[in-house]
């Protein structure tokens, strides 16, 4: 469904991402665990076609991103991470607009908002504008932005940061059944526990370098993923130096 | 603690010139005009020296109640200065009874204070008359500094706890450009006002009246005084006194109470409603036209661009009458100026988006639909702008047959100067304030060439249309030959057809092919 190789992405002097090659199978829910800037965002932004890399390519079923971008952002869903949305208009107008931009007409757009306002529990917030939501609810408006055109592959930037647990667990089902149905998901975290529970394979990036990956088992061997994953990225835990705040001023 | 307040605010004070040279020119020429407009009334005050007492009395109390609304009324309709605000130290732990006075003492710093400072001197020198009204007018002074400094911090505040709602601050700027507007027809009335003979007689009445209210009577007890009404005058300061009190436990109370107090919360609307998306069709185009209309709406630093298409002809029209030129010839001149500066608030139009600008790219949103749909607003005020105010310029200026000649340069300037915003946008973005930061806050990263942008965008949208204008001047010169206004009319608007279609296109595909990097500059702001 997703193929990267050889993606490269340079900021001045850092390697942000230093090669990197994946390959997503269909109807799998794959996914990139990382620490802090490891280059996640900026390897799925370059995956997206919103980040121009400075080499290798990426093709959605065999549509390259960037030489066909028409075919292959047709069939991706993104939920970018860290961007602004047109946050002056309605949920209910985001929706619309998010909808009316891959080109839906205004029945469809209309039926899929409620749908989607339901699934993630929106309803009440439809009217109200985004830039007036909580972050968790931001979130959800993105992400049902993200599906309403019924991609093939949906790219999920930090899908779970800031949602409360029950829509997160809300969140999981549809992914669940959407895969289920035949489609593909991308999605990034630094929450080692959730990926092992959603996903089916994963990643393990550290700075700019996926050091490894495969299905779950594969990758956490006899441990858990945490584990694996803190000894891959090399763990380094200093609580010292920091009496002073022990002392606690009144 | 009153020390590091009256630093802050100084230092507040001087980050006000960090920002891009037109800015600073803009806040220049503010500066100039207040230090103008105050120097004349410090001027006028101390004139009123040797005036009989009755009269100066009338001047000073009207003058004054005026500016001390001013103080009251101007931080409730434009909410300005945030930088103090209560709100921003309740997670500092400080007593409000040492907060309250901090607060206060640093409105004193400032160039408003200052102002009012040496507007109060100047009434000081208004009553140097005998030693009594020194002393008199010395306290009036003080009372008049505290009233203003401290009424302009209530009402601040009261702005800011009051108007926090986006819809509450929509209808104050809406109520603020209505009465922007129809400063105009006011301004005529006074004018038209027999000021030799009724003149005098209406000053007076309102300053017995203004020399009662809480805006007045500090101004009023020294004027009372001169006039021989000792104990009037007494009983004006007591209560301009008592009034100074009771805004000083307003104040204090309205600190304790803000740093407490919940933010208000937006009641939602009908989320069936779609607004604009649902009148315009349902296409990339029609909804990024109806984003855009929402946005001029909604998003305040819209309508600051906005503000500038009345004001700027306006100012042009007054620096041309007052070199002398006639009317019928100022009456051309605001249509055409309004299309130019209406064109021209779109040339930063992507920067606004800020990083939202991803939508477009992850959708593949082609460069023409992103490009046309951003101008539809600008159109939708433009068109109906060219032809109901044409006829009435036209009208104005007394010449009918010079209709043609103006419909053609407005035309022109309007559709030729949003072709050329639609390619600069795309082209040259240069960093804008953020989406929901203040519209006068500076950038995050002034860029250099901003400045040159702007101008280029400007002037370029009149070369575009030196055709147009140059066939009406042609028609005005010889008004004998018909030919011209006709000729001036269709070069106008064809050739401003033609160029906003070449902008929007070749706007459009800078956009296919540049999108990733101007989603990429958005991120850096």
């Amino acid at each position: 469904m997703l193929v990267g190789s050889g993606l490269v992405k340079k900021f001045g002097d850092t390697l942000a991402v230093d090669r990197i090659s994946v390959s997503v199978p269909a109807g799998s829910i794959f996914g990139f665990v990382g620490p802090n800037g490891a280059g996640k965002t900026t390897l799925l932004s370059m995956v997206t076609g919103l980040l121009r890399p400075d080499g290798g390519s990426v093709s959605v079923r065999g549509a390259d991103v960037w030489s066909d971008p028409a075919v292959a952002k047709r069939n991706m869903g993104v939920l970018p991470d860290r961007l602004r949305l047109f946050d002056r208009l309605t949920g209910s107008q985001l929706l619309y607009y998010a909808g009316t931009l891959r080109g839906l007409d205004a029945r469809t757009v209309k039926q899929r908002s409620t749908d989607l306002a339901a699934a993630f529990g929106l309803e009440d917030a439809l009217g109200r504008l985004v830039s007036d939501y909580s972050e968790g609810m931001t979130k959800k408006i993105a992400l049902a932005c993200a599906m309403i055109h019924s991609p093939r592959l949906l790219v999920l930037d930090e899908p779970f940061e800031s949602v409360d647990p029950v829509s997160a667990a809300n969140i999981t089902a549809i992914l669940h059944k959407y895969v289920a149905a035949g489609g593909t998901v991308v999605l990034s975290s630094h929450s080692m526990d959730l990926i092992e529970r959603i996903c089916d394979r994963v990643a393990i990036v550290v700075n700019g370098r996926v050091l490894a990956s495969g299905t779950v088992t594969e990758v956490r061997g006899t441990g858990s993923l945490e584990e694996r994953f803190l000894a891959l990225a090399g763990s380094r835990i200093t609580a010292e130096g920091m009496e002073w705040l022990h002392s606690f001023s009144d | 603690m009153v020390t590091q307040f009256l630093g802050l605010k100084l230092r507040l004070l001087a980050n006000t010139f960090r920002r891009s040279p037109m800015q600073n020119l803009g806040i220049v020429i503010g500066l100039i005009y207040a230090l103008g407009a105050t120097g004349v009334t410090v001027a006028g005050l101390a004139s009123l020296r040797r005036v009989d007492p009755l009269l100066a009395g009338s001047i000073t109390v009207t003058v004054g109640s005026v500016i001390v609304l001013g103080f009251l009324v101007v931080p409730l309709a434009f909410g300005v200065d945030h930088t103090l605000d209560p709100r921003s130290f309740a997670l500092f732990g400080l007593p409000t009874n040492r907060l309250a006075p901090a607060l206060a003492l640093a409105g004193l710093v400032g160039l408003p204070a200052l102002f009012i400072t040496a507007i109060a001197i100047a009434q000081v020198v208004t009553w140097a008359r005998d030693p009594l009204s020194v002393v008199l007018a010395s306290i009036s002074a003080i009372v008049i500094i505290a009233t203003s400094v401290l009424g302009a911090r209530i009402s601040s505040s009261l702005a800011s706890l009051l108007l926090a709602t986006r819809r509450a601050r929509e209808i104050t700027n809406l109520i603020v450009l209505i009465a922007l507007v129809s400063l105009a027809p006011i301004v005529a009335v006074l004018a038209s006002v027999d000021w030799d003979r009724g003149g005098l007689r209406a000053l007076r009445s309102v300053a017995d009246v203004a020399g009662w209210t809480p805006l007045g009577v500090a101004w009023s007890a020294p004027a009372e005084l001169a006039s021989g009404n000792g104990g009037v005058a007494v009983l004006k300061m007591l209560i301009a006194l008592a009034l100074v009190g009771l805004l000083w436990l307003a104040w204090r109370a309205l600190v304790g109470w803000l740093l407490v107090a919940p933010q208000r919360r937006e009641r939602g609307a009908n989320p069936v409603r779609l607004g604009w998306f649902g009148r315009l069709p349902s296409s990339p185009v029609g909804a990024i036209a109806a984003r855009s209309i929402t946005y001029w709406i909604r998003d305040a630093r819209y309508h600051t661009a906005l503000l500038a298409v009345p004001v700027a002809p306006l100012l042009f029209v007054i620096a041309l009458a007052v070199a002398g030129v006639p009317g019928s010839v100022l009456a051309l001149v605001p249509v055409p100026v309004m299309c130019l500066f209406l064109a021209w608030s779109a040339h930063n139009d992507v920067a606004y988006d800020n990083s939202a600008l991803w939508l477009h790219v992850a959708s593949n949103t082609p460069g023409w639909a992103d490009r046309f749909g951003r101008l539809v607003p600008a159109l939708l005020i433009g068109i109906p702008l060219v032809l109901i105010g044409s006829p009435i310029s036209a009208g104005v200026s007394g010449d009918i047959s010079v209709l043609p000649s103006l419909i053609g340069v407005s035309s022109s300037l309007l559709f030729a100067g949003l072709g050329l915003s639609s390619v600069i946008s795309a082209a040259f973005p240069y960093p804008s304030v953020r989406p929901g930061d203040s519209p006068f806050a500076q950038p995050q990263a002034s860029g250099t060439g901003a400045g040159l942008i702007q101008s280029v965008a400007f002037f370029a949208a009149i070369v575009l249309s030196l055709p147009a204008l140059l066939l009406a001047a042609l028609g005005l010169l010889n008004p004998d030959v018909r030919g011209w206004p006709l000729a001036a009319l269709l070069v106008g608007v064809g050739l401003g057809l033609v160029l906003f279609t070449l902008g929007v296109v070749w706007g459009g595909r800078i956009f296919t092919r540049r999108a990733p990097e101007l989603l990429a500059f958005t991120l850096r702001q």
